[in-house]
């Protein structure tokens, strides 16, 4: 008996720097990773912007296939083409940049097709409401980038929601209430 | 029906005017038809979805804000206590930064929070002082409401915020259905505190929602501001209601349509 006890602390020990170097953490590439949105307008067409400044980490172990998300995108940095319309976005009707200036996502559950991971169940704080946010991740890629020898992971993930969830309830029907996210993120290894 | 009700036509000039109009008439006979505005702009609130306490956003701050006015304004009505007008003054100031705190927030350094959040709580005390002025003068004071909220909603609108626009412009909607109600009833409603009150206070948070989370330049606030000593000019006592509440408004339409005016300067027409 006390044997085993001793080979399983013994076996605790041996493991445990194993686990925690299994779980690697990035730091989100923020000239690489751009939150796309797209939406309805008064059904003539399909509008796209995209914020210009996110930053975060994210963490995989894909030996135990799990991971976390933390993201957090600057809504100040909303960008259409028009900056005219930038600034309607920017304003109460919308993305209220001013007593809002962030909006952020946060995950800690992934489930992994082979060792890569395909959704992620989260949380999307928008306007300070919080809802479950299932992002789809479409491609998954990790290397070494060649221009400066790092290790690097990219991935291109897509997620809807619905504004008025949010609380972002102007100029509903006319202006969708179904929203498409596309992501383009890329994150260095630490 | 529903594409009518989500009209901007609808939701901040024809639903606040008629539901003033009604109040007013149904609350007559217990002297409440001041409540007239806070029914206008409550209806104004609901059909644009900004009811509600959660997120407790610096709008829905201003409505609570505006509800609790028209409420103080009932139970105040008779005070003819000397230092009430700067009492609401001070009180006013001090809910504006309330209402606006979290904006402030936002700022890194105290220093630069300091002239927006002094400045919201100025303008407020400002109109609510002047305003007051008016609670036993209704054609003076639904002439003040109506460039008031025709000013500060049309601003707002320009200021690119449609929100605002609509909640400003449902002051002005319902000001002008009370002030039709004075000039065409032989037994004008009285005014008072419950109608000034909620009015001053929801002009000045729209106005200084629109500085500082909308491009509304600040400069603009001190033309609207001027509206409430524009309602106190001179009027020919003997001549018709009409003829005074139309020589009222003109004056006090004067500095909103100058608030209108620079505010187009510097932002253009809002992007459609």
């Amino acid at each position: 008996m006390k044997q085993s006890v001793v080979f399983a602390a013994l076996l605790l020990t041996a493991t445990a720097p194993l686990s925690a170097l299994a779980a690697e953490s990035y730091t989100i590439d923020s000239s690489h990773t751009f939150p796309h949105f797209s939406i309805s307008h008064l059904g003539f067409s399909t509008m796209h912007g995209r914020f210009d400044n996110t930053s975060g980490k994210i963490t995989l172990d894909r030996a135990a296939k799990t991971g976390t998300v933390d993201i957090s995108i600057d809504t100040n940095s909303i960008s259409t083409g028009f900056a005219k319309r930038d600034k309607d976005l920017m304003s109460p009707d919308f993305f209220n940049v001013a007593e809002y200036p962030t909006m952020t996502y946060k995950a800690s559950s992934m489930s992994f097709k082979g060792d890569a991971p395909a959704t992620v169940n989260g949380s999307l704080t928008l306007l300070g409401v919080t809802k479950p946010v299932k992002l789809t991740i479409n491609s998954f890629h990790c290397g070494i980038f060649p221009m400066n020898k790092k290790e690097k992971c990219g991935a291109d993930a897509t997620a809807e929601i619905k504004r008025s969830d949010f609380g972002m309830k102007t100029f509903l029907p006319g202006i969708g209430d179904d929203v498409k996210l596309v992501f383009e993120i890329e994150a260095y290894k630490d | 029906m529903q594409e009518l009700l989500n009209h901007p036509a609808m939701q901040g000039g024809i639903a606040p005017f008629v539901t003033a109009l009604i109040a007013a008439a149904l609350l007559r006979r217990w002297q409440l038809s001041g409540l007239a505005l806070i029914a206008g702009f409550l209806i104004t609130a609901y059909m644009s979805g900004s009811l509600g306490l959660e997120p407790l956003t610096a709008i829905r701050k201003s409505i609570l804000l505006g509800i609790a006015a028209a409420v103080l304004g009932v139970v105040l009505s008779k005070s003819s206590w000397r230092g009430m007008r700067a009492t609401l003054a001070w009180a006013g100031g001090a809910a504006a930064i309330w209402a606006v705190l979290r904006i402030l927030q936002q700022h890194n350094e105290f220093l630069t929070a300091l002239p927006w959040g002094v400045g919201c709580a100025a303008y407020a005390g400002w109109l609510i002082f002047w305003t007051d002025n008016l609670r036993n003068q209704p054609v003076r004071a639904g002439s003040a409401g109506l460039a008031l909220g025709l000013g500060t909603g049309l601003a707002a609108l320009l200021g690119s915020s449609a929100l605002l626009g609509l909640l400003g412009l449902a002051l002005g909607a319902a000001s002008w259905a009370f002030l039709l109600l004075q000039v065409a009833s032989a037994r004008p409603p009285p005014c008072g505190r419950s109608f000034t009150l909620p009015l001053s206070l929801l002009a000045a948070l729209v106005g200084c929602l629109g500085v500082l989370t909308a491009e509304l330049p600040w400069y603009v606030l001190l033309v609207l501001a001027a509206i409430p000593i524009a309602a106190q000019i001179p009027a020919p006592q003997k001549s018709s209601l009409w003829l005074q509440s139309l020589l009222l408004s003109a004056a006090t339409l004067v500095c909103a349509v100058g608030a209108v005016y620079l505010t187009w300067r510097v932002t253009g027409l809002p992007p459609i």
